[in-house]
């Protein structure tokens, strides 16, 4: 096997899988993020708040305001995650 | 038949201690000119406004997030009271949608916990009493951004906060026109009208806050703001007002209001907007985020603004005592070693309100740390400190609300 270095598509797959199923309950029953096809409206839309991913690391272990805490996620899953959203929404250039 | 015999009369008299009349306040002044905002907050700045609240006043508020918004120090003025175009926004939830306030008068509100519970419209509300109160409406975490610990959630400075008129009926003639309440109720728990959606577990995050009973007598079903229907975005077509309280108490699009035995276990209650001790979770045995303390701010000058000229300068602020109308208000100009009485300016609107002051000070060159510092009318004195807390709630400290100012 030839060890691939991980493509920004490969990291960005494995965060919307965790954006979309992994987390319980999804992300994007709160949150809009049309990279992900994700439409909630109760939280924030992602695409407007463009987070980078320190703050989606600190939001998903914590959480922010009325958003619960994901402690079930795995270290990894919330690297991808957070990574995902940052450069999905736009978080990452900033 | 439910109508106790005193109780037109009682509405007549108007005996609410916040109550007032608003003949004469006009003239906000308007400060915008003086200075920019903060260096904190100057990127942030740069947002524009989120549609839902087009209709503001750009130039005086910090966008954040498109949910929370923040009006300018320098925006406050010294009108006493906050334009509806300059107050600050902070939505737990998004607001359900503005379709909501179409019909005003037909928006309902199932009233529980009393006799003979049953769901009014706002046109019914509006036959059972009419009271008007300026109070201070100020975001629980407003001065978050003063504490050392730099809690998590949006670092405000000293905008998240207005004083405004509110004009409704009283929450304690609702109460009576159904019976009363009915025996051992303790708390008013008022739920908000955002829709929650499928697949996540309502308690998390539904606007559901309780309130101790006693609230009961100064407490307001608002459908006016300043004179005008509540904007959505402020709550209408009716909030819940519970003067001398903080803002996460006071629902918005109010839905349904009970006296009820316990505090709610909405997470927003139970474990949020709790005073935990640095260091520890918020929980339900920890005091809750409910009234607001004395508190004082200068305005102007502004931290940041460049020097100021050489000469007399009005240094001005606002001063509130949180649940007792402010008596006095002294000014430091040297971090807190020496003080200086200033005047109030502008009408004292009661218990609940804030008011404007002013100290005039014939300033040399040089550097000032500048502070102010409340005492309210039962003696209570602003605090230095306020302590650190987990969720950065509820800072009145003077000191961590005081700059410097430099005079050339």
């Amino acid at each position: 096997m030839v060890c691939v270095i991980a493509s920004a598509g490969a990291t960005d797959d494995a965060g919307r899988q965790v954006f979309l199923k992994d987390a319980t309950p999804s992300c994007a029953i709160c949150h809009t993020l049309a990279e992900a096809g994700a439409t909630g409206k109760i939280g924030p839309s992602l695409d407007e708040l463009k987070p980078d991913a320190p703050r989606v690391v600190q939001a998903v272990k914590a959480g922010i305001g009325a958003m619960p805490p994901y402690p079930q996620l795995s270290e990894s899953q919330i690297q991808a995650i957070a990574s995902y959203v940052a450069r999905a929404s736009g978080g990452a250039a900033k | 038949m439910n109508n106790h015999p005193d109780l037109a009369r009682r509405r007549l008299l108007a005996t609410g201690s916040g109550a007032l009349a608003v003949a004469g306040l006009t003239g906000v002044s308007r400060v915008t000119a003086q200075t920019p905002q903060t260096a904190p907050a100057a990127a942030a700045s740069q947002k524009p406004l989120p549609p839902y609240i087009a209709w503001k006043d750009a130039d005086a508020l910090i966008v954040h997030t498109p949910t929370t918004v923040e009006t300018k120090r320098t925006a406050l003025g010294t009108g006493a009271i906050t334009p509806a175009e300059r107050l600050y926004i902070r939505n737990n939830i998004a607001a359900p949608d503005v379709s909501i306030v179409a019909n005003r008068d037909a928006w309902q509100l199932s009233v529980e916990g009393v006799r003979q519970p049953r769901t009014l419209s706002v046109a019914e509300l509006k036959t059972l009493g009419l009271e008007t109160v300026a109070m201070v409406l100020q975001c629980s975490g407003n001065g978050r951004g003063y504490f050392p610990s730099k809690p998590n959630g949006t670092k405000w400075q000293v905008g998240a906060a207005g004083n405004l008129i509110w004009s409704g009926v009283p929450l304690r003639a609702v109460v009576e026109s159904l019976g009363g309440p009915t025996a051992g109720m303790r708390f008013i728990t008022g739920t908000g009208g955002e829709a929650v959606p499928a697949g996540i577990d309502p308690k998390t995050v539904i606007v559901e806050r309780s309130v101790p009973i006693t609230a009961l007598g100064d407490a307001l079903l608002a459908w006016e703001m300043n004179g005008a229907p509540v904007p959505h975005a402020h709550g209408g077509p009716l909030r819940l007002i519970v003067p001398g309280y903080s803002g996460v108490n006071h629902i918005k699009y109010i839905k349904r209001l009970a006296l009820t035995r316990d505090e709610t276990d909405a997470a927003i209650q139970a474990t949020r907007y709790r005073l935990a001790p640095l260091g520890t979770k918020e929980n339900p045995s920890q005091p809750a985020v409910w009234e607001m303390d004395p508190k004082s701010w200068i305005n102007y000058p502004a931290p940041d603004v460049g020097p100021v000229k050489r000469g007399w300068v009005q240094i001005h602020g606002v001063a509130m005592g949180g649940t007792q109308a402010p008596r006095k208000v002294d000014v430091s100009l040297d971090g807190g070693t020496t003080w200086r009485e200033a005047s109030f300016i502008g009408p004292n609107m009661g218990r609940y309100a804030w008011r404007p002051f002013v100290l005039q000070a014939d300033l040399k060159p040089g550097a000032y740390m500048m502070a102010s510092r409340v005492t309210d009318s039962q003696g209570r004195v602003q605090v230095e400190t306020t302590p650190d807390n987990t969720g950065g709630y509820l800072n009145s400290g003077w000191r961590a609300h005081a700059f410097t100012v430099n005079v050339a």
